[in-house]
């Protein structure tokens, strides 16, 4: 296959990105024009907003409020999941090892769920009010999402390369894919089961899982997900070379000096974490951390030093693009986001099941 | 002495501007026990709920408003509305967009959640907690005064309220029946007794057999239903649902309602939404819960092959 040098391909997904984002805050229900972005850019710095007519002031409002937050959410956590895609896909040495496929997605639902039910019996409830309490619960939703996140891989990663499964040196897909149908299946009957415990504002939260949205974007959670992304990106894109000693095997990676336990370690500790702060910030939104890995190894190459950049890159611009969409093809109204990324996933994903089973990918 | 005579001007107009003030600023405690306050009654007004916009239009304030949800479809004046979305996945940017004075929230349809972002946008938001018939009727002069048609809402107030006093005269000492209320068919939905539908089946002088069940909307087997052995199922759902419905309970002789013939339709529309319609599909369900009771069975309801 003939592939695209690097620096191009780097540079075609930075405007790529840049164009996502810029679309991301010009397109809504709303028609904004240009100019009134520009003004907003140029108010924001002139900072007297008292003399701004009303209508400017509620363009500035949806742009700073609603757009930008929303916009920014997108592309972190795009980024995350494809990010923690590429990783994992390293880890299991199998490019199906999806966050959504493989169930860390689903476990860290469960952890979230269990910590939405509980949350009010072990903080006392109502006690906090406001922003605090809401990101106090947001911040707990995470550590849930993380612990049932980690959990997941730790189980499947167990399964799948347990010694006599598979071929000697690889993880077995058919294990890792069951092990994920499992996981998903426990976790769908453990909310089913906290649906019944859970008040109203607690089903909402949990009907959330199912179909992941970026709606409820704000500033606490933006920030939340830049932290965790910017943990993962410092824990992850030196690894480029570890993993690729990986993909020879454990053994072989051993023999070139890796640490293949820390190694290991690391990657399930992180992109669990990763997998864990989407799910909180936005549900679970599947197959961005399959499709994107795989679109960059086929223009690319399977090299993990750039293949964990450019995944990163492109999940945010793909992500912003797909929430565009998702506020765009039924407006005023929307889809959730889940949708837009499951129905440009799943023809990927069999795509792929045909060229395993013919034995290349 | 002209110095007196300015002051006495600046007082007489500062004191006329602060009563004009005065009169025009609205003040509201909504459902959750928040004061809502207006500078003056809403122009444009977001409805967030199909019973909210049916409420406005009760009280002759329908043309205020500038947005509402899918499903806000009655009176038919409602249908040419814009939509913004559905109960539970609005668009904000749409919202923030209409500039709206006032949005109308419904706490367990649109979720804490979205009534906070509301808020935080700078929107004024009345929430609205629907949760017993005296409820429904207090907002509607509530909703009155926030859109400054208070004299048409306080007599539409006035008439849901002596209506409801008068069924509950009518009906609500006779002794007790049990009744199934049957929300959906598949699969077997009923309400617990936190909902208004309960109370309406208490005014009629009705038990709902499934009370104490512990989710808000309870799904059953028909076993469950058999165990419990109402004395009446009353069927909600559409019009043409009716006919299948009932049907479907013929299967289980052994039921108490079904050996007494007393299944009965009300449709959704008339008790789901927390309208003023609230209390004619009530008296429709206490008609129903009653007559039969005092005259025994009228053949018209029998489902023939006797």
């Amino acid at each position: 296959m003939s592939r695209c040098p690097r620096p191009i391909f780097f540079s075609l997904v930075f405007t790529g990105l840049a164009l996502a984002m810029l679309s991301g805050v010009l397109l809504g229900p709303v028609a904004i024009p240009l100019t009134a972005l520009l003004e907003a850019v140029a108010t924001s710095f002139a900072a007297t907003p008292a003399s701004v007519d009303p209508e400017l002031q509620r363009q500035l409002l949806i742009l700073s409020a609603i757009r930008l937050p929303r916009m920014l959410l997108a592309a972190l956590v795009g980024a995350c999941l494809a990010l923690c895609g590429a990783a994992m896909q390293g880890l299991f040495r199998n490019p199906l090892a999806d966050p959504t496929l493989i169930g860390v997605s689903a476990g860290a639902s469960l952890g979230a769920s269990l910590v939405i039910v509980l949350a009010p019996a072990l903080l006392g409830s109502g006690a906090m009010g406001g922003v605090l309490a809401a990101t106090l619960s947001l911040s707990l939703m995470v550590v849930g999402a993380f612990v049932g996140g980690c959990l997941a891989v730790l189980l499947v990663y167990r399964l799948a390369t347990a010694p006599g499964v598979g071929a000697p040196g690889s993880t077995s897909i058919a294990t890792m894919l069951l092990a994920g149908i499992a996981i998903s299946a426990l976790a769908g009957a453990g909310n089913s089961l906290l649906s019944f415990y859970a008040d109203n504002e607690m089903l909402r939260r949990i009907s959330l899982w199912q179909m992941g949205r970026l709606d409820g974007a704000d500033w606490p959670r933006v920030g939340l997900a830049t932290a965790v992304l910017s943990l993962l990106l410092v824990g992850l894109l030196g690894q480029g070379r570890a993993l690729n000693a990986l993909l020879l095997g454990e053994s072989q990676a051993r023999y070139l000096g890796i640490e293949v336990e820390h190694l290991k370690r690391r990657v399930i500790l992180l992109t669990a974490l990763g997998v864990g702060v989407t799910v909180a910030v936005a549900g679970s939104i599947v197959f961005v951390g399959l499709v994107v890995p795989h679109m960059v190894r086929l223009v690319i190459g399977p090299d993990h030093r750039f293949l964990l950049p450019a995944s990163t890159l492109l999940g945010a611009a793909l992500l912003v693009v797909a929430d565009v969409l998702s506020r765009l093809v039924v407006a005023p109204a929307e889809l959730p986001v889940g949708v837009v990324t499951a129905l440009l996933g799943v023809p990927f994903f069999f795509s792929l099941l045909v060229r395993q089973r013919n034995g290349g990918v | 002495m002209l110095k007196r005579y300015l002051s006495g001007l600046l007082l007489v107009g500062a004191l006329t501007c602060c009563a004009q003030l005065a009169a025009e600023e609205v003040a509201v405690v909504d459902g959750r026990g928040t004061t809502v306050r207006l500078p003056q009654p809403a122009q444009r007004i977001v409805s967030m709920a199909p019973h909210l916009t049916e409420q406005l239009f009760a009280v002759g304030a329908g043309g205020q408003i500038v947005a509402t949800v899918d499903y806000s479809d009655y009176p038919p004046a409602a249908l040419s509305i814009p939509r913004i979305g559905s109960n539970n996945a609005i668009s904000y940017e749409s919202i923030v967009g209409l500039a709206p004075d006032l949005v109308l929230a419904w706490q367990s349809g649109n979720g804490g959640e979205m009534i906070a972002r509301l808020e935080s946008l700078g929107l004024t938001v009345f929430v609205d907690v629907p949760d017993s018939l005296a409820a429904i009727g207090a907002t509607l002069g509530k909703l009155g005064r926030l859109a400054g048609t208070e004299r048409e809402a306080e007599r539409v107030q006035l008439q849901y309220q002596s209506k409801l006093a008068e069924l509950r005269r009518l009906y609500s000492r006779q002794r007790p029946q049990s009744v199934f209320y049957q929300v959906w068919d598949d699969p077997l939905l009923t309400l617990n007794g936190e909902h208004v539908i309960s109370e309406v089946i208490r005014l009629c002088g009705g038990r709902n057999v499934f009370a104490s069940a512990l989710p808000l909307v309870p799904k059953l087997s028909v076993e469950s239903v058999i165990a419990a052995n109402p004395q009446v199922i009353i069927a909600s759902g559409e019009e043409h649902q009716r006919r299948a419905w009932l049907k479907d309970w013929q299967t289980w002789p052994m039921l108490d309602a079904v050996k007494s013939q007393r299944l009965y339709f009300v449709p959704a529309s008339l008790l789901q939404r927390h309208s003023p319609r609230i209390l004619e599909g009530a008296e429709l369900l206490c008609r129903q819960l009653q007559a039969e009771h005092h005259s025994g069975p009228q053949p018209g309801f029998r489902a023939g092959g006797e």
